[in-house]
């Protein structure tokens, strides 16, 4: 894919302000600092829950529904963050992740 | 007024869903999530396609708002049920249009779309039939909505609430962190504007919370509740919320959302902006 294409992409993406299930798509990290990963519970995807990211001083920063994959996606800033999973069940995990620019953090969460 | 005016819960939805002159309409920017599963007897409403101007940036007129109406099946004295994704932003972004074209009788499902989800609460994909009405809409009313002018005078006048993530108000991001951080133009915040998140208001479900909490929350942030209010974000819907929950919820008189927002303020040539953490 070529730069113009990510960023016309991404652009897209970026048009509006909600959060696509699952995270808005890309293909590589390029200038962004990328918190990313899946849900499982009990070895099998969570398709109903949500994804909250919270900065260093456990704030909210955002959050997306999960993906059908339980997948999730944040474009954060570099720096420390946490992740909370809310899923049915009255579950609600947290998880510490780092953000640097350019890369892709995996995170996968077990509930 | 007082919380039941404005807000219901799952248990009236349920009792309620199929009562005459009771409408539940839910409100997404992407509408795939109704698409997949709603609540029963929902119709949906596109944040964008919808309510937005397909050309100016700029709402769709009165008769646009009248044909919309009248075409999902929505009379003028039916009680309007909101419902949506992302903790109800764009919910109460069409409470806060609804009133601002003269619906008064609506209300938002406290939590919305995740509350109800996160409860393991029924959802279908059947989309209900409600026959075509003759909607009459009414002019803006201009009380409720704030233009770019009015915020750059209201700098050092009147109360002017960044709802945005520290993070942005700060000038660090652009955008809210589950979007690409691309975006033309210049990061920051209105001077003298305060940082109380949208988010501070609500509960990690997505409800409200209470009166008390919500007065302290914008008292210790500075907001001076004996002068005029104006509320912003990135793109006017995050600031709905916290118009909902200044105008609606604690009854504050004058409070303006500025859908235009960051987006706006951010590309205008020559008005101040300030970076950092401090107001």
């Amino acid at each position: 894919m070529t730069e113009a294409t990510q960023a016309s992409q991404a652009a897209g993406a970026a048009a509006g302000c909600g959060a696509p299930a699952g995270g808005a798509a890309i293909k590589d990290a390029g200038n962004q600092a990328i918190v990313q990963g899946k849900v499982t519970k009990d070895g099998a995807p969570v398709p109903v829950g949500y994804a909250r990211l919270l900065n260093s001083g456990g704030d909210f920063v955002a959050e997306v529904p999960l993906g059908e994959d339980g997948g999730f996606r944040f474009f954060a800033a570099p720096g420390d963050w946490t992740l909370r999973v809310l899923a049915p069940g009255g579950i609600s995990t947290d998880r510490g992740v780092s953000a640097a620019t350019g890369e892709i953090r995996e995170l996968d969460v077990v509930v | 007024m007082s919380r039941s005016d404005v807000l219901v819960d799952a248990e009236w939805v349920e009792a309620h869903r199929d009562d005459p002159g009771v409408v539940l309409v839910e409100v997404d920017e992407d509408t795939s999530a109704y698409d997949k599963g709603h609540i029963r007897g929902a119709v949906k409403i596109d944040w964008k396609k919808d309510l937005q101007d397909p050309v100016r940036r700029d709402f769709v007129d009165r008769d646009g708002f009248a044909a919309l109406l009248s075409e999902r099946g929505i009379s003028n004295d039916d009680t309007v049920i909101l419902y949506g994704g992302n903790n109800n932003w764009f919910a109460a972004y069409a409470y806060w249009y609804f009133k601002l074209y003269g619906h008064q009788n609506v209300k938002l499902l406290d939590g919305g779309r995740k509350k109800w989800e996160l409860d393991s609460r029924e959802l279908v994909t059947e989309v209900p039939s409600r026959p075509a009405t003759s909607y009459t809409a009414q002019e803006q009313d201009s009380s409720i909505r704030a233009f770019r002018d009015e915020v750059v005078n209201a700098i050092g006048n009147k109360n002017l609430i960044d709802v945005r993530s520290p993070d942005e108000f700060a000038g660090r991001l652009l955008a809210p962190a589950h979007l690409p951080q691309e975006q033309a133009q210049r990061g920051g915040h209105v001077p003298t504007a305060r940082n109380v998140p949208w988010s501070k208001a609500a509960e990690d479900d997505g409800t409200f919370k209470s009166d008390d909490a919500l007065q302290t929350l914008y008292t210790e942030a500075g907001v001076d509740f004996g002068i005029d209010t104006i509320a912003y974000c990135r793109i006017g819907e995050r600031s709905a919320h916290t118009w909902f929950v200044m105008h609606e919820l604690l009854g504050q008189p004058n409070v303006k959302n500025y859908d235009g927002s960051w987006t706006e303020y951010g590309s205008l040539v020559g008005v101040p902006i300030k970076l950092g953490d401090e107001s």
